[in-house]
């Protein structure tokens, strides 16, 4: 126990100077985000996305006189993909960096974790890429927002296109956790209720997220024969996924190919023309597809800063620094609880349109959008997206009696 | 004289972590829970190797098996908390009695390989049993209710949680210190010192080792439960191999040779990793280059290389 004395005393010291400095940090301190993304492992990339998100629309902010006269200021943290990780970095970045708001989150698993905490952290959290309907559903609080859309959106979208294709045995391919799981559970219920005389295949594939191969998983589709695949597999994982699924001509087979997250820009980016064309692609945002000032604005700053158009995890990150703007100045205050009534029901101009929080599960109404993969577009490196459709979120949202959840 | 100095610092110690909450910043509470818990559950891996001089590789099984037994309890049943615990200490000594059945009769590296193999089948089994551990995502979600026995008891706070933690694993602790000075616990460290000896003796070498494997087990699985609530998540990951990794690390940096070695340990452990994080991600990095120092220049640990000096110092 010896070792504790240096350490109790250093606690000491800072317990002493943090009492001293409590008056301190009033009106010019800045208001403190706590941002927790992956930003190690496969999909680190998605965590560096959304952190230059999050950075452009500070900068933005505070270059236009802050938020109530008060700086912004960013503190990140990894989760590793981890709900435990999470959990703690929340707890570190509420009671230690003293943040006042929380935002982000890149995983389902992660997610169902972290919102069961948020009633005692006493602060706003708003996903903005976590898509498990878990967390606007039944696991549903006064303080857990989203600003993305989730799996039962867009897998309702995927039913209404998968159902024109005409396609009959259907199966999937996805990570071995909550997403590819509840991907595969709400697009198998959608895809049944519009259209009975399909076949939802027992034979399914879930590699573990992070599997480096997946050569036994294609072999295993392609042996089966379906009429079209859903393919919920993301971030390194499914530019491991697509150089794989080429190299055996998973391509060439007559099927349907829908990506249920294949349009990140991140992924798109890393395969260049290696992603096939003609297959289906979907994302929560699409940087060409709004054609509004907010989005204009936003697409332009960040190819000027970044050299890359943003992906859809950079847009949630930079239209929830914003929904935090104007809940603080609406409130006009940065106390948890005010904020977090605030949020219920607020609407504001994102990228992709005016979206609101809906008050009933505190989940954004945004409609996922699906597109065709096209020819490169060689200025960004990147396939465009053909045939492009944003689907209308209130028609692919539950209603609040599907999702379970109780305010 | 040296033996008053001992408890005393040993008492203030004690008074300082009943008054924690009182003194140090809120995040702290979580940091020092986080530094008891890990630390029990070093402790009761220390039974099993700094005592009995047996390496496990496997100890995460039981530690795991104790936060899904809890975990789990709380979400489908809603016990109070206690009666989770019980079922935890069960659940490990149980998971262990099976395990150490198999692998007490191995030395060396052989029983090292065979707790790790045995450990990394819980792991598998908890990762793609997903209609019952619901696979990689974990148990989450649940709630605290009771903590029985008519205590009217906030578990949610996070002070609160901090003193009942504190008094298990105080609690704990003395039992794995009273076992260790009993004349089951010499035997153990008898067997360590030399098992064949023993044997001629008369005694049952296997069943000792059996008993100390289970004993340990019971005590990780306590530790495990204890993990639930504070992590709101039981994942696959605290099965693991690595999570096994961490008793040793924790036991070698404290130091083996005393009782309350891990216990340091684990504080050196956590505040680390804690500090380190906050400055750079590498902090595996830094581990390695202290452990490396470490097993180098002072073998017996920082507890144990500072009471050797301390105590032969005239």
């Amino acid at each position: 126990m010896q070792l504790l004395k240096p350490a109790r005393l250093l606690m000491t010291l800072v317990a002493v100077t943090g009492l001293a400095g409590a008056p301190a940090w009033a009106d010019d301190d800045p208001i403190r985000i706590g941002a927790i993304y992956i930003l190690s492992g496969s999909a680190a990339n998605y965590g560096k996305f959304a952190q230059q998100g999050i950075q452009l629309a500070i900068d933005e902010i505070n270059q236009d006189g802050g938020v109530m006269g008060r700086d912004l200021e960013v503190i990140t943290e990894d989760s590793q993909g981890k709900a435990s990780v999470a959990i703690q970095a929340a707890r570190k970045l509420v009671y230690q960096d003293q943040a006042d708001v929380l935002m982000g989150l890149d995983s389902s698993g992660v997610a169902q974790g972290l919102v069961p905490v948020m009633p005692e952290l006493k602060k706003p959290l708003i996903i903005t890429h976590a898509a498990t309907p878990d967390v606007t559903g039944k696991l549903c609080n006064a303080y857990t927002y989203r600003i993305s859309n989730n799996v039962a959106q867009n897998m309702k979208a995927a039913a209404i296109i998968a159902g024109e294709t005409g396609a009959k045995r259907w199966t999937t391919i996805g990570p071995d956790y909550a997403f590819g799981h509840q991907s595969w559970e709400f697009f198998g219920k959608a895809l049944k209720e519009a259209n009975p005389d399909v076949e939802l295949m027992s034979d399914t594939a879930f590699p573990r997220f992070g599997a480096e191969d997946f050569t036994p998983f294609i072999n295993g589709v392609m042996a089966a024969k379906p009429d079209g695949v859903l393919i919920s597999v993301w971030g390194g994982d499914l530019v491991n996924f697509v150089r794989q699924a080429n190299n055996l001509g998973f391509f060439e087979q007559d099927m349907e190919i829908m990506f249920t997250v294949g349009a990140a820009t991140e992924v798109l980016s890393a395969l260049g023309e290696q992603m096939p064309e003609g297959v289906w692609l979907s994302t929560r945002y699409w940087y060409d597809g709004f054609d509004n000032d907010v989005n204009k604005r936003f697409v332009s700053a960040y190819i000027d800063r970044y050299g890359v158009p943003p992906s859809y995890n950079a847009e949630g990150a930079y239209a929830a620094v914003y929904a935090y703007k104007k809940a603080i100045e609406s409130a006009g205050s940065t106390d948890g609880d005010k904020l977090a009534q605030t949020l219920s029901g607020m609407s504001l101009d994102a990228p992709n349109g005016t979206i609101a929080f809906r008050a009933g599960d505190h989940q954004a109404l945004v409609g996922p959008n699906w597109g065709k993969s096209g020819p490169m577009n060689e200025k960004h490196g990147i396939r465009t997206l053909a045939d492009l459709r944003i689907f209308d979120g209130e028609k692919v949202s539950r209603t609040i009696e599907e999702t379970g959840c109780q305010l | 004289m040296k033996q008053t100095i001992l408890l005393g610092a040993l008492l203030v110690a004690l008074i300082g972590l009943v008054a924690l909450p009182w003194f140090a910043p809120y995040f702290y509470i979580f940091i020092v829970t986080e530094i008891l818990i890990m630390g029990l559950f070093a402790a009761s891996f220390n039974l099993v190797f700094g005592y009995t001089g047996m390496l496990s590789f496997g100890h995460a099984a039981f530690f795991g098996v104790g936060c899904y037994a809890t975990a789990m309890t709380l979400l489908h049943l809603k016990w109070p908390f206690l009666y989770c615990l019980v079922l935890s200490v069960g659940a490990g000594a149980l998971l262990a009695l099976v395990i150490g059945f198999f692998s007490v009769r191995l030395n060396e590296v052989y029983f090292a390989m065979l707790t790790l193999a045995f450990g990394m089948m819980v792991f598998s089994v908890a990762h793609h049993w997903r209609s019952v551990t619901n696979g990689s995502d974990g148990i989450a979600g649940f709630t605290l209710g009771d903590f029985g026995l008519g205590l009217d008891l906030t578990l949610g706070n996070p002070a609160v949680y901090y003193h009942v933690v504190l008094v298990f694993v105080v609690v704990a602790a003395a039992v794995l210190y009273l076992i260790g000075r009993s004349s089951f616990g010499m035997i153990l460290q008898a067997i360590r010192q030399n098992p064949e000896r023993v044997a001629f003796c008369g005694l049952n070498v296997r069943s000792y080792r059996l008993a100390a494997f289970t004993l340990g087990g019971a005590f990780a699985g306590l530790a495990g439960g204890l993990m639930a609530p504070f992590l709101r998540v039981a994942s696959p990951e605290m099965l693991h191999w690595s999570t096994s990794a961490e008793p040793v690390l924790m036991s070698i940096l404290g130091g083996t040779g005393y009782f309350l070695g891990p216990f340091v340990g684990s504080a050196m452990f956590i505040l680390l990793e804690t500090w380190i994080t906050s400055i750079t991600q590498a902090w595996m990095l830094f581990l390695g280059i202290v452990l490396a120092l470490m097993v180098m220049f002072f073998r017996r640990g920082l507890l144990g290389t500072f009471l050797d000096w301390w105590l032969e110092r005239k």
